[in-house]
């Protein structure tokens, strides 16, 4: 027990380092974008008629700081962003964490389900198609899965969305019912969600899946070799049981151990599904502060709560691996 | 092994046990390669796919940028040659004629007539649009081509480009996308991979704790933020290079992960320790016995890697951020379909698409079986 307190200590100051590492990288790749804050703000105001010097633009970086060395910046904008405060929108002038909102949550939420389905399809298939030799349904299967991959996925929404207007006359955009969408949060407002959820879980879970399908049935066959399988058969376990209680069980480990870094790969893909279904989360609301407004602070805050997030569930699933596994345990405690 | 101990004459089964035990890596893998039938298809596939990529030049009939366009046959549909018509056959396929007129009769919009009564004739080996094959040999033959006017077997486009011919055009550049970003990662990965799995202790832990940073960060806003630096002045070209190299500097950490996974268990192998005790220097033991014994898992993760390339490519080229309509990759050629007037009237545009899918599915099911192959264990399993 003390063991396991040790290394869930050293896991836990690991997951911290890792994400200052990252929020370092996260605020110089905003900082490489050309301009900043101040500027940007006020060629706001320039287009509204406004007359800006450039005495203008030099109070407004002391009044956000930007005068301030690089280092110091980063450690500040740190520790606000570990007390949930992202500071102000360069260009819409509001509170970030209000602006988010719940928004963060939905796409998290979103992801979160398209990672789950990915490997409820993932795991079985993958385990059929690592053990069978059945090479009909085998390839049945793979094909499948892997069209998830190869049919890109703005496409896979695009032609979904038409064949919804035309033959339902229903678009199926879009998060929440216009009657929900200013609401408080209730049942009937989480039930309209998941009405509209759906569409994106399943195109992103579909193009998820070929890659953890790849994965699994690598492990899998490695693991179907070995001779304690060879053993276990030997001793009368066959099928299924055989499968889920031998070679399974040790190719899942790694599986486990990577979910996080699928996380990112499926947020990845949001932002571009998220255009096209007009979903209004946080994956839309990166790509226009990114592509269109370069609005540097909302990104980067984002970007730091999907990492966080990532090292949240990283951390996690080590905990609960080491939790079942004491070979884990002893991999980081020497 | 099952297959040499299977053989009945003794003779012929001890032949092939000898070719058996003293195959190289690489026989050994085509040999197992060669009996899983789905990845035989794909790599035909994919051979083909990649020839007609590397000859585009010559296998279509025009240029595939706005020099070879057909000003007659705007976002016109597919022609498909035919042997016979109601006037009887023709040993050479042919086409008829299409004319598009516009008058008070058409409501003033363009509609096309096909004129059945007349023929048009293909011809092959054809002199046409110029070009350098390879980039360097310049050519103007054609494999095919027309009397007169011209021929589009997938149609053309809003500017009256040939589809067919940007089509094969896009799959080479998609390739050659992929090529360079997988040899980028590639060479990263090994150097850095390679570094944290041959040394271990402290610095693999330190280097491996970055590489997990960076895995970390989503690629689409790295992506964005470095594309903001590339000046809207940058010839295609240019822009070519530059996200090729983009997306070879952010595909490594996967690839050098598990090389780095690879070497530390094989550098504790016994096999390393037999070499080392018949006094083998390390740049021998790394040379002879290291680099071998995972070349196959790194020929592999290559191919699996490469689909990935360029489906990040496409992805990139949807947001606006990576090549343009000038350029023909399969990523540009996709975001043209996603108009709302193409999807319900111009479905020709959607032809390059299947190349794309195709050429994804054969690069991960030749990865697949190459995988398989390279096993070394997989035959003691059946």
């Amino acid at each position: 027990m003390f063991n396991f307190a040790r290394f869930a200590a050293t896991r836990a100051a690991m997951a911290l380092v890792t994400l200052v590492i990252v929020s370092l990288v996260v605020f110089s790749l905003m900082e490489l974008v050309p301009g900043d804050c101040a500027e940007r703000y006020l060629a706001y105001k320039n287009t509204q008629g406004q007359a800006i010097t450039l005495a203008d633009i030099e109070a407004e970086r002391v009044r956000l700081g930007l005068d301030k060395p690089f280092l110091q910046r980063w450690v500040s904008w740190l520790g606000g962003a570990f007390q949930g405060d992202f500071g102000e929108s360069c260009i819409l002038r509001v509170d970030i964490a209000q602006l988010l909102g719940s928004k963060f949550w939905i796409s998290l939420s979103v992801c979160l389900g398209a990672l789950m389905l990915a490997y409820a399809i993932a795991i079985p298939v993958g385990i059929i198609s690592a053990a069978s030799r059945n090479a009909a349904l085998n390839n049945v299967l793979r094909v499948l899965s892997y069209l998830g991959l190869a049919l890109p996925n703005f496409l896979l929404a695009l032609m979904i969305m038409l064949f919804a207007t035309v033959y339902y006359g229903n678009t199926l955009t879009g998060l929440f019912s216009p009657e929900y969408k200013d609401a408080p949060w209730s049942w009937d407002k989480f039930v309209d969600l998941a009405k509209h959820a759906w569409l994106p879980v399943f195109i992103l879970g579909w193009s998820a899946t070929a890659f953890a399908l790849q994965t699994v049935r690598a492990l899998m066959s490695d693991e179907i070799g070995k001779l304690y399988v060879t053993a276990a058969s030997a001793r009368g376990v066959f099928g299924m049981r055989l499968l889920w209680r031998y070679p399974a069980r040790h190719a899942l480990g790694p599986i486990v151990n990577s979910l996080g870094f699928d996380l990112n790969r499926i947020f990845n893909e949001l932002p571009v599904v998220a255009l096209i279904l007009t979903l209004t989360e946080a994956g839309s609301l990166l790509l226009e502060a990114l592509a269109r407004s370069n609005d540097q602070q909302l990104a980067g805050a984002i970007i730091f709560l999907l990492t966080a997030s990532i090292v949240t569930l990283n951390f996690a699933t080590d905990v609960l691996l080491a939790a079942i596994d004491p070979r884990v345990r002893k991999s980081i405690l020497r | 092994m099952g297959d040499a101990t299977l053989e009945t004459s003794p003779d012929r089964s001890s032949k092939k046990k000898e070719a058996y035990f003293t195959a190289s890596q690489g026989q050994l893998i085509w040999a197992r390669f060669k009996k899983q039938k789905t990845a035989m298809v794909a790599a035909v596939v994919l051979v083909v796919l990649v020839l007609s990529g590397l000859f585009a030049p010559f296998l279509s009939p025009y240029d595939p940028t706005v020099a070879g366009r057909d000003k007659d046959y705007l976002n016109g549909a597919p022609q498909i040659p035919q042997f016979c018509d109601k006037n009887g056959c023709s040993i050479v396929p042919f086409v008829h004629p299409v004319t598009r007129e516009r008058s008070i009769e058409t409501n003033f919009r363009w509609v096309e007539k096909v004129n059945e009564d007349e023929r048009v004739h293909m011809v092959f080996f054809v002199k046409g649009d110029r070009y350098k094959l390879f980039g360097f040999i310049p050519g103007s033959l054609h494999l095919f081509g027309m009397e007169e006017g011209k021929i589009h077997l997938f149609g053309t486009d809003s500017a009256g480009k040939d589809i067919f011919s940007r089509t094969l055009h896009a799959v080479w550049t998609s390739l050659q996308v992929g090529t360079i970003g997988v040899l980028i990662s590639f060479v990263l990965a090994l150097v850095i991979g390679g570094v944290s799995g041959y040394y271990g202790g402290w610095l693999d832990s330190i280097v491996q704790m970055i590489t997990d940073a960076i895995r970390t960060v989503p690629a689409i806003p790295l992506f964005m933020a470095i594309a903001a630096f590339v000046p809207a002045d940058w010839s295609a070209e240019m822009r070519f290079f530059f996200i090729s190299m983009i997306l070879g500097l952010i595909g490594w950490p996967t690839l050098a992960r598990r090389v780095r996974t690879h070497l530390l268990t094989e550098r504790n192998q016994e096999y390393v320790l037999a070499a080392q005790l018949c006094g083998a220097s390390g740049g021998h033991i790394i040379r002879r016995h290291l680099l071998p014994s995972f070349t196959s898992y790194i020929i592999v993760d290559l191919v699996i890697s490469f689909p990935y390339m360029v489906l990040s490519e496409t992805a990139l080229s949807f947001i606006g951020l990576g090549l343009k309509d000038p350029v023909n990759s399969l990523g540009v050629m996709l975001q043209n379909v996603t108009k709302a007037d193409v999807l319900l009237n111009y479905h020709w545009y959607f032809i390059p698409v299947f190349f794309f899918i195709t050429l994804v599915l054969a690069f991960v099911f030749v990865g697949d079986g190459l995988r398989d192959a390279a096993d070394p264990y997989a035959e003691a399993k059946k």
